[in-house]
């Protein structure tokens, strides 16, 4: 999924984190600005303007909820909290302190991910491509269709996520675990036989629209396109 | 105390008083006295001394059970003797002293081994805060790791968290006052939060989840109570059989809710089902697929019980296990 570059800065203490999620965001489209040196952390901020900042709140030195009200006074870019720490004093704290969002450690990364591009979207930010096009295939994503050669069919909301999936990784192949895991939603839990009779029905719809075998079993690893 | 113990007990000091004025009578008889005022000398004896004997014993009981009252109306029975009313005799003077100073060193043993525990909870607390960095940067790193692989690092971690969580809600137990907030939350928030903290494990061993009726308000404590259905909801998929389901559904009853978490899996021997609650307790289920640490269900309790929510259990072996949590609607707390 190519967008235009948006930066996230990552203001965390600890080393491995810093590196894995600058690699991961990097991965998923983004520039990273990485805090390494805790002292005038608002002047980088202002240096860097990010689009979101990745705030952990136990920062050495300043503690990242008045780090974050300071940065408040210079920039508007969303916050979003990293904590380790889920005390409902810590979470009311976090978010009184003018957060955007509040994500507590371990996390997981398709939820990150996802919250990132809640908050972007949220800020105004974040203008998500409304088109994907993949192996002659042209996706729709607010009208939910589906177009190839000129023919088009509707899709259902599941049907549209696992395509948008596949589409957004063309060429590689995707596991089932995986793609359930992207189909997971927090109101509708999704499982391996709703995943397939999803699968059947969306292979019926593109071969309507001449694109038979588009979406390849590859067994016992998953789906490619 | 009874009269006759109270006299029992003065038995030897009776004994010498009887002694003596027999000894004076028969003084009196041998040197002259007449009989009939040595009889009227007698019974005067006797009535004094019944008399003080029996005031006597009036004032101590009186006395014990203003004392005992004292015991019945204090919290920290252990603070007694520093709540006693000021000594009326010298021997009671001394015995109050002691007392106070056994229960001096009584309060610093207890306000030590609390600190102790206190220290400790919060140690376990902090460590839980700590690990969590490297579980999340191990997270991330998994994420090179080619598919399989990635999954059943993804799979061990997530265990890791479990237990870390475990640790961490059976240090919060200890003194739940300090972090549960009950307040009106919805039943589909705390369903949504503990499903979603779960959703590795439950994507993995490939469980359905059906939800049905959870569109209403409680009053509890949304993260306690998420974990507790968390609890729930590994149970049931470590216990699955084949093509697993469950169905998370509640149905209000006066005013109360009743959230039924129901599983098709394995189930318990029903001999095995009044023990489940008790901590350390691992089943034949437990013991075979292994993994068991028999604090899951025992926290669940002890949570539940500080939230007031009733904890129920019912299970047929081969057809599934049901556990009902029953909350309150209103703020009946």
């Amino acid at each position: 999924m190519r967008r235009a570059m948006w930066t996230i800065m990552i203001v965390e203490d600890d080393p491995a984190i810093r590196e894995e999620l600058t690699l991961l965001l990097g991965n998923e489209g983004y520039r990273t600005a990485v805090v390494t040196d805790f002292f005038e952390v608002p002047q980088q901020v202002l240096r860097a303007a990010p689009d979101l900042i990745l705030m952990d709140l136990g920062l050495p030195g300043r503690d990242g909820a008045a780090l974050c009200a300071d940065i408040r006074r210079i920039s508007r870019a969303p916050v979003i909290f990293v904590t380790s720490r889920d005390s409902a004093a810590d979470e009311l704290r976090a978010l009184s302190l003018g957060g955007d969002d509040y994500i507590t450690k371990p996390y997981n990364i398709p939820v990150l991910l996802a919250r990132i591009k809640a908050v972007l979207r949220r800020s105004g930010a974040l203008a998500e491509p409304d088109t994907l096009e993949a192996g002659g295939l042209k996706l729709h994503l607010t009208r939910g269709t589906a177009w190839a050669g000129g023919r088009s069919v509707e899709l259902t909301r599941n049907e549209l996520k696992i395509l948008s999936h596949l589409m957004a990784h063309a060429g590689k192949i995707v596991s089932r675990a995986d793609l359930i895991d992207a189909l997971w939603d927090s109101q509708i839990y999704i499982d391996d036989n709703t995943l397939s009779v999803n699968m059947t029905r969306l292979r019926a719809k593109l071969e309507e629209i001449g694109l038979p075998g588009l979406i390849k079993t590859r067994r016992g690893m998953g789906y490619q396109l | 105390m009874t009269f006759w113990e109270f006299l029992a007990d003065r038995l030897d000091r009776l004994l010498i008083q009887i002694i003596c004025a027999a000894a004076v009578a028969f003084f009196l008889w041998a040197t002259g006295t007449q009989p009939g005022v040595l009889v009227i000398l007698c019974l005067a004896l006797l009535l004094v001394f019944f008399a003080v004997q029996l005031s006597d014993f009036l004032r101590q009981r009186a006395r014990l059970r203003e004392l005992e009252s004292i015991l019945e109306g204090l919290d920290q029975k252990y603070l007694f003797a520093e709540c006693l009313p000021p000594a009326r005799t010298l021997y009671e003077k001394r015995l109050i002293d002691l007392s106070r100073r056994a229960g001096r060193a009584m309060t610093e043993a207890v306000s030590d081994a609390r600190a102790g525990q206190r220290e400790y909870r919060e140690y376990v607390e902090q460590w839980v805060h700590e690990i969590k960095t490297p579980i999340t940067a191990a997270r991330l790193i998994c994420r090179e790791t080619d598919g399989a692989v990635r999954r059943r690092l993804t799979g061990e971690l997530g265990r890791i968290e479990e237990n870390v969580e475990r640790a961490l809600f059976y240090a919060r137990a200890e003194s739940p006052e300090r972090d549960c907030v009950i307040r009106q939350t919805g039943l589909d928030g705390i369903v949504t939060r503990a499903v979603g903290d779960h959703r590795a494990l439950l994507i993995q061993r490939g469980v359905r989840v059906e939800t049905a009726g959870l569109d209403c308000c409680v009053y509890t404590d949304e993260k306690w109570a998420a974990f507790i259905l968390g609890q729930l909801l590994q149970n049931a998929a470590r216990y699955r059989g084949a093509e697993p389901v469950i169905s998370i559904s509640a149905r209000p009853l006066g005013k109360q809710v009743r959230l039924t978490v129901a599983d098709n899996g394995i189930g318990i021997p029903a001999h095995e089902l009044p023990r489940v609650f008790d901590r350390g307790f691992t089943g034949s289920n437990g013991r075979t697929r292994g993994g068991a640490t028999g604090i899951g269900l025992y926290l669940c309790k002890k949570l539940a019980g500080f939230l007031e929510l009733g904890l129920e259990i019912s299970s047929e072996e081969g057809k599934g296990t049901a556990v009902t949590l029953t909350f309150p609607t209103k703020e009946a707390l």
